[in-house]
């Protein structure tokens, strides 16, 4: 067993490279930050810095998941439909009970359920996580317009409601508040718990973790069930900022979270990335988008620029470990 | 552990025991299986089903996600994957229209698409086989770029057709004796070349070997890099054949066409049972999931079945059928 | 003997005389539909108009649904004219279906579309999109008038995907300046037409930009995605106007039961338009001459209550008032269209 998690700790990891990985990302976040504020000086208005850290805390939020789960080398695409059948059925409770927190505990738990299902489809029925979270996307998809075609709106307008999204705590919003809050519990368990090295264990080499006694399967499906769980928070704060559960809300999240994993240094193979590398690859994200509208700039950059962020940015990771092994 | 690409050996010269065997055994056989039950089915179900012309639509159809599956099985069996082969697909109809638009030949048109589509192939390849970068990572990052280039390009227009040449529009719409559409035979034809390559030829042998164990196949002299290059410029030409024939039967280059394109693929890549972990495979069942899906949506739709419960439909049949394919392999 | 003969006679007579006007136009028997966009509430109510127009008519009435994916509209169009569809009728997901129109015509399938136009087509029927935008831009400049001191500083909330939906916003800034010369344009994003991101790109624009008083979305869903950017940021409704367009279902009727500051909605009534492109399918079956556009209504409808002239609401569905609906008189022509006549 500690033969593996030392075997996990040097491939090149978190721990010892982790000292430079972020460096080059906290540069590249600077650089942005000072590009676009001689563009426009409205980037630093508090306005300004609140909506994108309100965008950042929706993609944090199941980026934390997603990060473990990369790390122990699955994936979930169906995060981004779940989290707008989870909105529905958020909003679709509030109405029916009258009550925002029985409301806000079945869209979580709607979304820790479809985690479920995809953990065992993935580790009993051993269909690989790539395809069978495209599948789950299809399903929630289609079946999010069997449950309503008609976007549920805030009927009795509950203030609560809204206030998941847009509320303060003392200056800080809300979901940026709870985004630092998972940020915090998953930064923990994943750097300073056995249940974090596990983590890395399994996905830099599963035969062997299970050879020492470790259970990959049960590991896999509690990532699978937190970041289903997760998605349906995030699938909450977007219903809320919209008073109304949409049924096309979230198309393509999948994509924007799974993106800001990658560029933030988590490997598809499993077995590398950090939580401060998944933060980083948010913030960027979302000040290039943010940038490009606050400049003024074609939206359809908003495409082409991450696309070749994120290729760069794998191509810099593979240059850095080059350099490491050497 | 490989399974055989061939299916050389009929089930003919085999008792009924051993047939009964390799129907378990071989996945294009149970494809088949899947495939005839499916047509049964609606043949029974829709009146208008089991007609020449129903499966001469059918077939046509088919066409684009044939030709651009027969690429991405061919780089899934090498062990990578292509998803910009939507974007891929939408941009190759740019250069076609605008070089016939600015006076040039239907020809020259396709020849600047295939020029776009290697372009795109020879990046992408470039990247993800010497520089080393998930092909994933790649093809979404070029996914992206292309599709945003392309709204940059035809400020989120579609290029119609200005020449209207007649042989622009009998590609993609054309059907011959007024039965079969062309672009069916392309897709046979294309087909039958890729899988006579990939059975009888080094070419397939090389990348069964390079998509199954490519740690093995470098120590065993295999140019892994080179072969998997190549795959990757494979798929991006398929695609950009597919884009062409795409172009024609909408008669314009169209911003927004091949969007989501690449999941469809993938899920009948995957559907017609080769593992996204290589090696594992047959273009023939690309083939057999490709028609597998068409089949299902045009009977579906005579059906009057709604679209949520065709997506719902379609992901359980992905999940069973994978699943099945596990099954199948643990218990070997 | 002869008088009960007479009088079967004169019965016959009169069945006769009352069955001419069904009799005058020959009923296709199946009309075949290929919609854009099922799932969405204003192509549900596009479908509902067909439907009951179609049962009134005694014609079989079938859906299939594109799903906005041009090339699976087109092999839907194709099934349905392999299986013999007298009429067909089309919502174009963009302009990729030129070859099909070439196609039904040789094939001698009358074809109708809804919504937007393509090259070489018969016949639409579509509301005016600039139209439909300036009705509301004038209404809106009244309100600025009235309670925004005669200013007007503009967000659009847009989608330059669609020709459609560009209009819109050009007749909405064309409309508004007849009565507020200076109005502005302050911000003008794309807002994807879907609620989310509209919420998103709103949200930066606003920061980039807060010095608006007008919101306009080219859908509902990007109205109420602008909206909801505003409160976000944490700005009161009190000096705000909301202006939506399609009325497409129930989201802007509850939008402008709560919401103070979404006062306007440039309505297109889906179920009117559903109603007439059956109409024209009959006609066009019957190879009566119709015009390349079929002018569908639109109109602006202000104030809280304005809706409950032309609807009303019942759990979770909405009905149209039929009378009122019709007593609108469209254009013969658009003020401006995209058209590639």
């Amino acid at each position: 067993m500690r033969e593996i998690l030392q075997s996990a700790n040097s491939t090149p990891t978190p721990h010892r490279l982790g000292a430079n990985s972020p460096v080059v990302l906290i540069v590249l976040l600077a650089l942005l930050c000072i590009a676009i504020s001689i563009g426009s000086s409205r980037f630093y208005a508090i306005e300004n810095i609140t909506a994108i850290l309100r965008q950042c805390a929706l993609v944090l939020i199941i980026g934390s998941g997603m990060t473990l789960l990369l790390i122990a080398a699955e994936v979930d695409l169906s995060v981004g439909a779940s989290m707008a059948f989870a909105g529905m059925i958020a909003m679709d409770v509030t109405n029916q009970t009258g009550s925002v927190w029985l409301g806000a505990a079945a869209g979580i738990l709607f979304g820790g359920l479809v985690g479920l299902v995809n953990a065992i489809i993935v580790t009993r029925l051993k269909v690989k996580s790539l395809i069978a979270t495209i599948a789950a996307m299809m399903i929630l998809q289609g079946g999010v317009f069997l449950y309503s075609r008609q976007a549920i709106q805030n009927n009795n307008q509950l203030p609560a409601f809204t206030a998941i999204s847009t509320g303060f705590f003392g200056p800080v919003p809300v979901p940026v508040l709870i985004a630092a809050i998972i940020f915090i519990c998953t930064y923990i368990v994943l750097r300073h718990t056995l249940f974090g090295r596990y983590v890395y264990a399994v996905g830099s080499n599963p035969q062997a973790a299970r050879l020492s006694g470790l259970n990959p399967e049960r590991l896999k499906q509690i990532l699978f069930i937190v970041t289903g769980l997760l998605a349906g928070l995030s699938g909450l704060i977007l219903a809320s900022l919209m008073n109304a559960g949409q049924p096309t809300a979230g198309r393509g999240f999948e994509l924007t979270v799974i993106a800001a994993v990658i560029l933030g240094g988590t490997s598809l193979n499993g077995g590398r990335g950090t939580l401060l590398g998944t933060l980083l690859g948010v913030l960027i994200l979302q000040v290039i988008n943010d940038g490009i509208i606050i400049l003024g700039w074609d939206q359809e950059l908003q495409l082409v620029v991450p696309g070749i962020v994120i290729v760069l940015a794998a191509y810099l990771d593979i240059v850095r470990r080059r350099a490491g092994a050497r | 552990m490989q399974r055989s690409p061939s299916l050389s050996a009929t089930a003919g010269d085999m008792g009924a025991v051993a047939f009964c065997n390799a129907l378990f055994r071989r996945n294009e056989m149970v494809l088949l299986l899947c495939l005839a039950m499916v047509i049964v089915f609606f043949s029974l179900a829709s009146g208008s089903f089991f007609t020449i012309r129903n499966f001469a639509n059918v077939f046509g159809q088919a066409s684009l996600a044939m030709i651009a599956g027969i690429g991405v099985g061919v780089i899934v069996l090498a062990g990578e994957i292509d998803i910009s082969i939507g974007s891929l697909a939408g941009a190759a109809g740019i250069p076609l229209v605008v070089i016939m638009n600015n006076g040039g030949s239907l020809e020259l048109g396709i020849a600047g698409a295939l020029a776009l589509a290697l372009t795109v192939g020879l990046v992408n390849g470039y990247l993800a086989a010497y520089l080393g970068i998930n092909s994933l990572i790649v093809t979404l990052g070029s996914m992206f770029v292309i599709r945003g280039l392309i709204y940059l390009y035809t400020g989120q227009k579609a290029i119609p057709d200005e020449q209207s040449l007649e042989s622009f529009y009998q590609i993609g719409n054309g059907r011959l004796l007024g039965t079969v559409p062309y672009s069916a035979l392309t897709a046979f034809a294309l087909l039958m070349g890729f899988m006579y390559l990939m059975r009888h030829r080094p070419f397939g042998r090389n990348i069964y070997a390079v998509g199954g164990n490519p740690e093995v196949a470098r120590l065993a002299g295999f140019n892994v890099k080179g072969i998997k290059f190549i795959c990757f410029v494979i798929s991006a030409v398929l695609a950009g054949i597919s884009g062409i024939l795409l172009s024609s039967r909408l008669g314009s280059a169209v911003h927004v066409a091949g969007l989501g394109f690449e999941f469809q693929v993938v899920a009948a890549v995957v559907l017609g049972g080769v593992s996204l972990a290589g090696g594992v495979g047959s273009l023939f069942g690309v083939a057999l999931g490709v028609l597998i899906l068409s089949f299902l949506s045009n009977g579906f739709g005579m059906l009057d079945v709604p679209t949520e419960w065709q997506e719902v439909a379609t992901g359980i049949i992905i999940i069973t059928a994978v699943a099945f394919d596990e099954y199948k392999r643990q218990r070997k | 003997m002869t008088k009960p003969l007479g009088q079967l006679l004169a019965i016959l007579a009169t069945l006769a005389v009352m069955m001419v006007p069904a009799w005058a136009a020959n009923m296709p028997r199946r009309i075949g539909y290929v919609t854009n966009y099922a799932t969405h509430e204003w192509y549900q109510n596009v479908i509902k108009g067909m439907k009951a127009r179609a049962a009134e008519l005694g014609i079989a009435f079938e859906v299939r649904d594109a799903n906005l994916d041009v090339n699976k509209e087109v092999s839907a169009a194709e099934d349905f004219m392999s299986q013999g569809v007298d009429v067909l009728i089309i919502t174009p997901v963009n302009e990729g279906i030129v070859p099909l129109v070439r196609r039904a015509k040789e094939q001698g399938i009358p074809l109708v579309l809804e919504g937007s136009p393509v090259k070489r087509m018969t016949t639409m029927v579509a509301t005016c999109d600039y139209d439909t935008g300036y009705l509301a831009g004038v209404e809106a400049g009244n309100y600025a008038m009235n309670h925004l001191g005669g200013m007007a500083k503009v967000m659009n909330v847009g989608l330059p995907l669609l020709s459609a939906t560009v209009l819109r916003a050009h007749g909405f800034m064309d409309g508004l300046r007849t009565i507020v010369p200076n109005a502005r344009l302050a911000n003008d994003i794309d807002g994807g037409g879907n609620p989310d991101t509209a919420l998103a790109a709103s949200t930066a624009a606003l920061a980039r930009n807060a010095d608006i008083n007008i919101i306009y979305g080219i859908n509902d869903s990007s109205a109420q995605g602008g909206l909801q950017a505003w409160k976000a940021s944490g700005r009161s409704q009190k000096n705000l106007l909301v202006v939506g367009t399609g009325g497409e279902g129930l989201g802007f009727i509850h939008s402008m039961n709560t919401e103070p500051a979404y006062k306007i909605e440039a309505a297109m009534f889906p179920e009117k338009e559903g109603f007439t492109a059956i109409d024209t399918a009959v006609k066009l079956f019957n190879k009566q001459s119709v015009p390349l556009h079929i002018v569908s209504p639109s109109a602006a409808i202000v104030g809280a209550d304005g809706w409950k002239k032309y609807y009303s609401v019942g759990e979770n569905v909405r009905t149209i008032k039929w009378d009122a609906v019709n007593r609108l008189t469209p254009p013969a022509n658009c003020m401006k269209t995209s058209a590639p006549f």
